[in-house]
């Protein structure tokens, strides 16, 4: 059975994030990228499915600039069988649902028997890729998942992470869509052959045209949702910050521990 | 009469839930805003047996309810669900479909979106009509930002909307119930509900603590845990986590605070370099007395902390360790 990874690329979170001159998004230039967290957990999982022998080939899929050929390097050093990156500058400010046409065009031939995607993206939150290209393909579909199993070859088991500590488990029949949440494994890291190996495998790199796709129709120029204005979240009700050396914050604090609290 | 706002009413084990309530409370808010009527304000529950559930909602805020039965619905699956929610809204025709941002409505509300042509807005914390235009408010980066989204003419709107995001519908209503047979079309169902287990659980019982110091991302790597260990010591206090580090193995599951962890209600909750995430929030905003240590000033744990340090944890937690033991007068 071949596999299908989701991965995009996404700012680092301790990356020093400002608004763009519009005010519309943060302002990229100065921003680190890396792997979606949670994408390398869904990559991770689809690895250790190869290794015990439940599928044939992980295949690393993304939608970006060019930078975001870094990241499928990265899946092909860490053992990903191939990548496919799917560039065109129309797909700037592409809506959520454009993108899922895109990855849908993009995978047509494939027959993908399980296509995992991260629970939601680092930098848009949105958390519906997964199910947008589920619905697309009429595939059924489970997002959070904190364990898979394939249970023979036509069903997944899937363990999604609800509220409370508690699990939903639910079969469901290949093909199928599967969204990761951080922490159903452990990622491995590429080691020195994976990067060395990683150079003679193959990254095929698309535009919209050669998906048969029209550029103006699922492109950022035919998006509906637009961004009007990012800010700081709100503050809530605001701690009130003590200054000074270590030695005299930790006396102020105790101070204040003791009268709120009555802990000491 | 025409539907407006569709909400879905989520039911589990045999009661609505608490979302339920705020949605309708929003669609109340939001008809006044775009001047509907309350009478075009609708929910849809799915289930089987769950009439008296449906009769609730109707008298709790839904001019009518749509009431879907069927074994395909009994439990929750993206199935299930999204094919009979789907057929649903296709028929109702609503400007906005408004789900909660609960497990089961974030799985569903794409499903559905992309159903019918639009892409889902999700996590949102606030939905307004500015001069007669929706405008919904969700947060980027985990986070750090906030945006404002114009859906343009996307319709229907699908939303999923945080917790808290609106009062709770608070007065009566006599809202009709139509019953109908849940439409998952032909071929039937590919995904089975299986069962609802609990999660992990180890020795540590988080609940109980009066003092909790947790230690997040910020901590860094796991042999540095010592330093909040001895803070949480000194102060007979447990150690609690952010996910990221029980994600990574750094401590067990059992002492991840937050929506997906425990929720903890201590005397006194010490944050170290945790940076304040919602789903963090919702486990410990409910302590009596929140002290935040992080190195950045915008970290959102400032929000709902009552005092705050901006430094590095590894330079404040030991002094105010040395200086919690000398109060003690165990130095
Ligand atoms: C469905 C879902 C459920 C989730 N459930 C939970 C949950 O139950 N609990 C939970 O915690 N999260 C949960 N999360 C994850 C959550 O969204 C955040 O990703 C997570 O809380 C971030 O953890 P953090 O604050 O430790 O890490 P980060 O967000 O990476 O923050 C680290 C912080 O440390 C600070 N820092 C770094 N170094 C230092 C230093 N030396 N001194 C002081 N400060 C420093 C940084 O400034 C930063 O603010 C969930 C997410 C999803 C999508
Ligand atoms: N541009 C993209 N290219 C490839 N995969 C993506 C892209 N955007 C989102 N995804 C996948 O969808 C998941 C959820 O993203 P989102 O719906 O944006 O929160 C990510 O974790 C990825 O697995």
């Amino acid at each position: 059975m071949k596999s299908l990874v989701l991965v995009k690329q996404v700012p680092n979170a301790d990356s020093a994030f400002r608004p763009n001159s519009a005010g519309t998004w943060v302002d990229e230039s100065n921003l680190v990228f890396g792997i979606n967290d949670y994408d390398r957990y869904a990559l991770e999982e689809l690895l250790r499915l190869k290794d015990s022998g439940k599928v044939t080939e992980v295949v690393a899929l993304s939608v970006g600039p060019e930078r975001a050929a870094t990241a499928l390097r990265t899946c092909l050093a860490t053992g990903a069988d191939r990548a496919i990156h799917v560039q065109d500058a129309a797909l700037q400010g592409a809506e959520p649902l454009a993108l899922a046409r895109v990855i849908q065009a993009a995978i047509k031939d494939e027959g993908f028997g399980l296509i995992l995607a991260g629970l939601q993206a680092d930098d848009d939150n949105y958390g519906q890729t997964g199910p947008l290209l589920a619905r697309l393909l009429d595939r059924p579909c489970a997002t959070a998942a904190m364990s898979l199993a394939l249970v023979d070859g036509t069903t997944v088991r899937v363990e999604r992470e609800l509220e409370n500590n508690r699990l939903q488990v639910v079969d469901l029949k290949l093909p199928a869509v599967i969204t990761v949440q951080t922490g159903i494994n452990e990622p491995r890291y590429a080691s020195l052959k994976g990067i060395m190996a990683a150079k003679k495998k193959e990254i095929r790199t698309v535009a919209l045209g050669d998906l048969g796709l029209d550029p103006a129709a699922v492109g950022g120029a035919a998006a509906r949702l637009r961004t009007l204005r990012i800010a700081p979240p709100p503050k809530g009700k605001g701690a009130e910050i003590l200054k000074g050396s270590p030695d005299d914050v930790a006396r102020e604090l105790l101070k204040r521990i003791r009268e709120k609290t009555g802990v000491i | 009469m025409a539907c407006k706002a569709l909400i879905l009413a989520e039911h589990e084990e045999g009661v609505v839930r608490e979302t339920t309530w705020e949605l309708l409370g929003l669609a109340h808010r939001l008809a006044g805003e775009a001047g509907w009527s309350a009478g075009e304000i609708k929910a849809v529950l799915l289930g089987q047996g769950a009439r008296a559930l449906a009769d609730e909602v109707a008298g709790r805020g839904a001019a009518e309810v749509i009431y879907a039965e069927g074994t395909a619905v009994e439990h929750y699956t993206g199935d299930g669900y999204g094919k009979a929610l789907e057929a649903i809204v296709k028929a109702e025709q609503p400007e906005m479909l408004l789900c909660g941002h609960t497990p089961n409505g974030w799985d569903v509300a794409p499903l559905v979106a992309a159903g019918l042509g639009v892409s889902a807005l999700t996590d949102c914390s606030a939905v307004a009509f500015e001069g007669g235009r929706p405008r919904l408010t969700r947060k980027i980066f985990n986070g750090k930002f906030i945006q404002v989204v114009d859906p343009g003419g996307a319709r229907p709107l699908v939303a999923t909307i945080q917790r808290g995001a609106a009062p709770a519908f608070a007065g009566r209503t006599q809202g009709a119930v139509r019953q109908v047979t849940a439409a998952v079309g032909e071929g039937g169902l590919r995904a089975r509900f299986v069962e609802i287990k609990k999660g992990e659980t180890g020795s540590v019982d988080l609940t109980q603590a009066s003092v909790i110091v947790s230690g997040g991302r910020g901590v860094g790597a796991p042999d540095k845990f010592p330093v909040i260990r001895a803070l949480a010591e000194a102060l007979g206090g447990q150690i609690g986590a952010s996910r990221p580090v029980t994600d990574m193995g750094w401590l067990p599951h059992e002492h991840q605070v937050g929506s997906s962890g425990v929720t903890v209600s201590p005397k006194l909750y010490i944050a170290c370099g945790i940076s304040g995430a919602i789903q963090h929030i919702v486990g410990m905003r409910g302590s009596g007395y929140i002290v935040a240590i992080n190195k950045d000033a915008e970290a959102p744990i400032f929000g709902v902390a009552d005092v705050g340090v901006i430094g590095d944890l590894f330079e404040i937690v030991p002094a105010l360790t040395k200086a919690v033991k000398a109060a003690k007068g165990q130095a």
